[in-house]
């Protein structure tokens, strides 16, 4: 069976744009593209995440993206799975290339987010909680992991101050990433000091709004040799559903996440102390703690060290470095585009282009995306160097 | 499932029975005849061991807050609510269940005692209704 490899990669500006969905697409093509031949010629197939038909009133992604792309008549279909839905289009792309159904898939990712304003989006995302209970209470996304970083606050050691820490140490990282809809440094009291939005979460704990795309051309080894491209072995996946009301999960363990990236792990054959790199779902601070204890970096309780140096975490913490890419909160946290840009983050790692954020020798990335609160759906991808490069 | 246990809109097992039963003041929940989950509201299968051998139980609805927080930056349409307090509260029974709290987030802790009850939806909130949740009774927690 022929291993999976991202050989390209393309994201439009994340943030907010004037371009509907199929542009920012036509954006991330470009880059992804440039240089090659064209999509038609390399992918016969198109998954493509995206969130809510609430943004631009607008289904139908498969197609249209393809059509955009110049393919025609080929499979096409959109994947939904809210914030996850990036990540399960990857996935479907990885297994279609694996056993052998397509040589080359295009794995997208889009959402035209800003359309409704804040209040729009905060109407589009309840929509991933449950109905009966949940959403009639009034819960917005915001308030549904502030019940977990209240639990969590209360359970371990962490204070207001450390999740204020991750997001300092994701904007610090932003800060070097040309593709972050942030580019500001921020203190610890700028969050701290930010207004509540469900305490104890404050609006510096949150993930912007944004309008993205991105894509990755996922294919064989021998296709990105022959067009001579650097590129990164897909070499696990894995992703689990918990149930959708959070009340009824382990809120302060996140299971699903734990069970997605052990499969991944198992089916690339390492360990969480093999993954130089990691980026987790950080929609919220509290996620990049809990995430970090569920791909087993960090001991339990203590994933909210995430922001220190290896040196100064907690025995039992491996020395993974967390979201370099700025991660949700500052890189930006386009609902469907999301786990594509984790794969871009990764890819560029890993092929040693990531520029002044480098992880010195980075070979094995861990992606974790979620979809919903928490581990509503998880999907876990581990990535591996592929190509030789200078590192 | 035999011929008399088939689903329908009075059986608890479906959200119109399970809101009917608690606009008439009783909470219910699917008991695992096979493993005692606690499933709120019921449903035809335990999602801690998967079997569809389900009671449906009254429940007790005190319990305590297992967690919480308030909502600022609501849905439009709850506006003129904000912020409001949420909260998931372990019942007695062991079932969690997530729900508006009657009380300012100031005013609540984790381990503070609840009780359910429930009331009709406000305007605001019928205008965010479907039409089959019109009459849905809103669960609300009171602190006791």
């Amino acid at each position: 069976m022929p291993q999976p490899v991202i050989a390209a990669v393309g994201s439009s500006p994340v943030g907010r744009t004037d371009f509907p969905g199929r542009d920012l697409f036509s954006l991330a093509l470009e880059e992804a593209f440039e240089g090659l031949p064209d999509p038609a010629e390399l992918a016969d197939a198109v998954y493509v995440g995206n969130q809510s038909e609430q943004y631009e009133h607008q289904i139908m992604h498969g197609t249209l993206l393809a059509e955009w792309a110049g393919l025609r008549n080929v499979p096409a279909e959109r994947v939904e799975g809210c914030a996850a839905a990036g990540a399960l289009a990857l996935r479907h792309a990885a297994k279609d290339v694996r056993n052998g159904e397509h040589e080359g898939v295009l794995a997208c990712g889009v959402e035209k987010m800003t359309a409704g304003g804040t209040g729009g989006a905060t109407d589009a995302l309840s929509a991933a909680f449950d109905r009966a209970i949940e959403q009639r209470s009034g819960v917005t996304a915001p308030s549904q992991y502030a019940l977990l970083a209240q639990r969590y606050l209360h359970e371990t050691d962490a204070t207001e101050e450390d999740l204020a820490e991750i997001a300092v140490k994701n904007h610090r990282n932003a800060a070097k990433n040309p593709r972050a809809q942030f580019s500001d440094e921020i203190d610890t009291d700028t969050v701290l000091e930010s207004p509540p939005v469900a305490p104890p979460l404050k609006l510096y704990d949150c993930a912007p709004v944004g309008d993205g795309a991105a894509v990755a051309l996922v294919t064989t080894a021998a296709v990105a040799d022959e067009l001579g491209v650097p590129w990164v072995t897909v070499a696990g996946t894995g992703t689990a559903a918990n149930n959708i009301a959070v009340a009824e999960r382990n809120m302060t363990e996140i299971e699903g996440a734990a069970v997605a990236a052990e499969s991944a792990y198992e089916e690339a054959g390492l360990e969480p102390e093999d993954v130089d790199v990691a980026e987790v779902h950080d929609a919220f601070t509290v996620s990049e703690a809990l995430l970090s204890e569920a791909a087993g970096f960090a001991p339990t309780g203590y994933g909210y060290q995430s922001y220190l140096p290896p040196e100064s975490r907690e025995a039992g913490w491996t020395d993974v470095s967390l979201s370099p890419s700025g991660g949700l909160k500052a890189r930006g946290h386009p609902i469907g585009a999301t786990g594509i840009l984790q794969a871009i983050e990764a890819y560029e790692q890993l092929t040693g282009v990531a520029g002044d954020r480098a992880v010195p020798g980075a070979e094995t990335a861990l992606l974790l995306n979620e979809g919903g609160v928490a581990d509503a759906v998880t999907v876990a991808h581990v990535l591996t160097a592929g190509t030789e490069v200078a590192r | 499932m035999s011929g008399e246990d088939r689903l329908d809109v009075d059986s608890p097992l479906t959200l119109p029975g399970f809101f009917s039963a608690l606009a008439d003041g009783d909470l219910l929940a699917g008991v695992c005849a096979d493993c005692g989950e606690v499933l709120l509201p019921p449903r035809p299968a335990c999602y801690g061991c998967g079997s569809r051998n389900v009671d449906v139980e009254p429940q007790p609805k005190t319990g305590e807050i297992y967690s919480y927080t308030a909502v600022h930056t609501p849905p439009p349409a709850l506006e003129d609510d904000a912020p409001y307090t949420i909260a998931v509260v372990e019942l007695d029974s062991g079932g969690r269940l997530t729900g508006r709290v009657d009380a300012n987030y100031d005013a609540v802790g984790i381990g503070d005692p609840v009780e359910l009850g429930t009331r009709a939806l406000t305007d605001e909130e019928r205008s965010l209704a479907l039409e089959h949740e019109l009459e849905w009774p809103l669960h609300v927690f009171e602190p006791v």
